[in-house]
């Protein structure tokens, strides 16, 4: 069973007419790592945030998990679709620490539960030791491992992530890739990239969505 | 069918809690500006024929006389006061750049009974002049006029223009200046042809703010007896009795003001594109020599001494003398009261402020643009308005409660709520909740929306973020809100003088009515009083601009 199923998705920003995505359609399977691709302005972006709730598509529908969440007469928010998303630059909160923004999505966790998924996630992105820290206080590298951990810390149904190696240097970039690659394999996550390098896809990705 | 179910899919999307406290706030607003636009389609009663036949064009004279030669002289002192503290240094330049606020911080019914006492005969101005032997015409000291009037507003409101002519010349105009240098372009046409143009949005957003204060103010104008539409309405009001003209008069100057806050909306909407560039050099300023360095210092020392220094001196001499007479307890026991009016009215207004601008943020629809642009166009409607607004909200509201008040056994039509304090704290509400208002978006400005979707996608929902995300992170613009909001209440005057119940008293009401009763040295220490307050707000003013700066 596919766990993302976009059907005819179109969208146009308010009071403009022109759409910057089309009539598209395409289905995500379990566990795959699928990655988007296309010239900036290609509404590569406003894909994941229509799939996450953040914005409305004026046709079309989006099913996650088979429960359809956004159609010409549904619209789940945000806060109940169970995605998980990696901002373009991570947006972490600046006023809370390491573990505070690993564990801000389990508040329905009990506490020891909490602390126990945070210590998985710190020894999946490995970050252990640095817990204590605030953001302002780790590189761009560790700054984008805890936006991973946040995002999969709730286990989210499927993983958006945009332009998730856009603000490290090229040498970084490598070693990162690969390691992204690892712990979305170990985490068993299914995951939609955006990216505009062929190179992230073909070290990444098990097949490709082109949007022109 | 399928926009009907797009519709429905859009109104439960939107539909929340903050989406319902914002309504009733938008329509606290909206309710008291109601009665004076309905005036409009009523016939006029006999007193409009003579209002209109004998009075208005006076008024409307008069109003647009004083709106001209304010707004002309406010952008002559602001903006040359701003370029030479931007753009060039000399000595206490750095003391000079805040100090020029102060003015601010007086408000200017205040100075206009400080001023015309130490102009009169027997005022400090004309006794040191005569013990020099000589005697000057009193005519020429005699500011009780149109003169006066513009000479009080323009020393009082300019900074309103400099402070925003300066942050402008300071954030965003060095590289076109640098170039302009490098073309080889002397001192006066660097300022004539480029740093001028580009300010041009920037001085007129802070000149509609001075309009705004001079068309909506009755302190100065009716002390000096200079016959305005605001004073028009109060005079209408309370001479003549005249509810219904008084409304009708109401209904023209707003017409008058919602055109101008249109215009200013306009103006500013032209900023984007010249800011929108790269990033902006701050200017470097030039270090002025010999002669031009000291015009510099008697420029801004003596604009600054004439704004603030001698004024709040003259009143420290006069607090001392009535000290005794004026500090009593009853007066420590008014300020408690006027303080907790005022906190009480900003916590109303900070709250609704917070829910509309969250509310805006969250869901950007047409109609929380709608709403928000609403709640922001109170500042531009003068208090004269409000008052009058506010008033017949509550008669009408009494009248449909007079057979509740009757089972409560409290007599036939009593007026209860249009004689309590809760009128007043509603007009401030509706007065200043654009103070609140912006400084609550101007924090959730810097912030962005990048932090709310991640709390969203990671399971909260709008309450939960705001509490656990932006509020922590726009704590500060919150606070400079409270302060800004509150200091305005404090010194604000016609509501206060119209709407309070018999025998409640604020400080700017009981400074006010010193005055007024000749007792211009006992006013001195409730004026006093509120320029303090007010100076703290100028402080935040000022700490805010840095904040933004970096």
């Amino acid at each position: 069973m596919s766990v993302v199923e976009v059907k005819d998705l179109s969208f146009a920003y308010a009071g403009n007419e022109v759409r910057v995505i089309q009539s598209l359609t395409f289905s995500v399977e379990e566990q795959a790592i699928v990655g988007i691709l296309g010239a900036s302005g290609s509404g590569k972006s406003t894909l994941l945030r229509l799939i996450a709730g953040l914005e409305t598509p004026c046709e079309g529908s989006i099913a996650i998990a088979g429960r359809t969440v956004v159609d010409a007469r549904t619209f789940v928010l945000p806060e109940h679709r169970g995605v998980g998303m990696v901002f373009q630059d991570y947006g972490l909160f600046p006023h809370l620490t390491v573990a505070q923004n690993i564990t801000f999505g389990l508040h329905r966790l009990t506490r020891v539960q909490r602390q126990q998924r945070l210590q998985e996630m710190a020894d999946l992105v490995q970050l252990q030791g640095y817990e204590g820290r605030f953001p302002h206080e780790l590189s761009g590298g560790q700054q984008q491992r805890v936006a991973l951990a946040r995002a999969l810390a709730p286990q989210p149904t499927i993983l958006l992530m945009d332009e998730p190696f856009s603000n490290l240097d090229a040498a970084l970039k490598q070693s990162i890739r690969q390691e992204l690659r690892d712990i979305l394999r170990r985490a068993k996550m299914t995951c939609l990239l955006v990216t505009h390098d062929e190179q992230d896809v073909e070290a990444i990705c098990d097949r490709t969505v082109r949007l022109s | 069918m399928a926009e009907r179910a797009k519709l429905s899919r859009a109104i439960k999307k939107h539909t929340n809690g903050w989406l319902f406290i914002g309504l009733v706030g938008a329509a606290v607003i909206l309710l008291p500006l109601f009665p004076i636009i309905l005036s409009l389609f009523k016939a006029p009663n006999e007193n409009w024929q003579h209002i209109t036949k004998y009075l208005l064009a006076n008024y409307l004279i008069n109003s647009l006389q004083l709106v001209v030669l304010t707004g002309f002289f406010t952008v002559l002192l602001g903006v040359s006061l701003a370029w030479l503290v931007a753009a060039y240094d000399f000595p206490l330049r750095r003391f000079f750049r805040w100090a020029l606020l102060l003015p601010l911080a007086v408000p200017p019914y205040i100075a206009a009974y400080t001023y015309s006492t130490m102009f009169s005969y027997t005022g400090i101005v004309q006794k040191t002049l005569r013990t020099f032997d000589i005697t000057p015409n009193p005519k020429w000291f005699g500011v009780m006029s149109m003169r006066g009037a513009v000479f009080i507003f323009t020393l009082f409101l300019f900074p309103y223009v400099y402070l925003i002519a300066r942050s402008f010349f300071e954030r965003q105009s060095g590289s076109y200046i640098e170039n302009a240098m490098l073309l080889g372009r002397g001192q006066g046409a660097i300022f004539f042809r480029v740093a001028l143009p580009l300010a041009r949005p920037a001085i007129f957003g802070g000149l509609a703010l001075v309009v705004f204060e001079v068309l909506g103010d009755y302190g100065v104008t009716s002390y000096y007896g200079v016959h305005t539409i605001s004073t028009a309405i109060f005079q209408t009001w309370f001479g003549m009795y005249d509810v219904d003209s008084a409304i009708r008069l109401a209904a023209y100057l707003m017409i008058g003001t919602v055109g101008l806050f249109l215009v200013e909306r306009w103006a500013r909407r032209n900023r984007r594109f010249s800011s929108s560039t790269s990033k902006m050099r701050p200017l470097a300023p030039r270090r002025l020599r010999g002669g031009w360095c000291w015009a510099a210092v008697l420029f801004c020392g003596g604009v600054f001494a004439w704004s603030f220094l001698f004024p709040v001196m003259q009143l420290g001499v006069w607090a001392s003398w009535t000290f005794d007479s004026v500090f009593t307890p009853a007066f420590g026991e008014l300020i408690r009261r006027s303080v907790s009016l005022a906190l009480l009215a900003t916590v109303i207004i900070m709250f609704a402020a917070t829910v509309v601008a969250n509310l805006h943020r969250t869901s950007a629809t047409p109609f929380t643009a709608a709403l928000s642009r609403w709640v922001t166009a109170g500042y531009s409607v003068p208090g004269a308005i409000v008052a009058i607004g506010v008033l017949a909200c509550f008669i009408s509201l009494d009248r449909q409660l007079a057979p509740l008040y009757a089972a409560l056994g409290m007599g036939t039509a009593p007026l209860v709520l249009s004689m309590s304090l809760v009128m007043l704290v509603v007009a401030y509400v509706v007065r200043f909740m654009a103070t609140g208002y912006n400084a609550i978006e101007a924090g959730f400005e810097r912030v962005g929306t990048k932090f709310m979707e991640v709390s969203r996608t990671l399971g909260f929902g709008i309450t939960r973020t705001f509490f656990l995300v932006d509020l922590p992170m726009i704590k500060g613009a919150v606070f400079s809100g409270i302060v800004l909001t509150f200091v305005e209440i404090v010194k604000e005057l016609p509501l206060a003088l119209l709407l309070r119940p018999f025998n409640f008293e604020t400080l700017a009401t009981r400074a006010y009515q010193y005055a007024s009763d000749e007792k211009i040295h006992e006013a001195a220490i409730p004026s006093l009083l509120i320029i303090g307050v007010s100076m703290v707000a100028v402080y935040v003013l000022n700490q805010v601009g840095k904040e933004a700066k970096e």
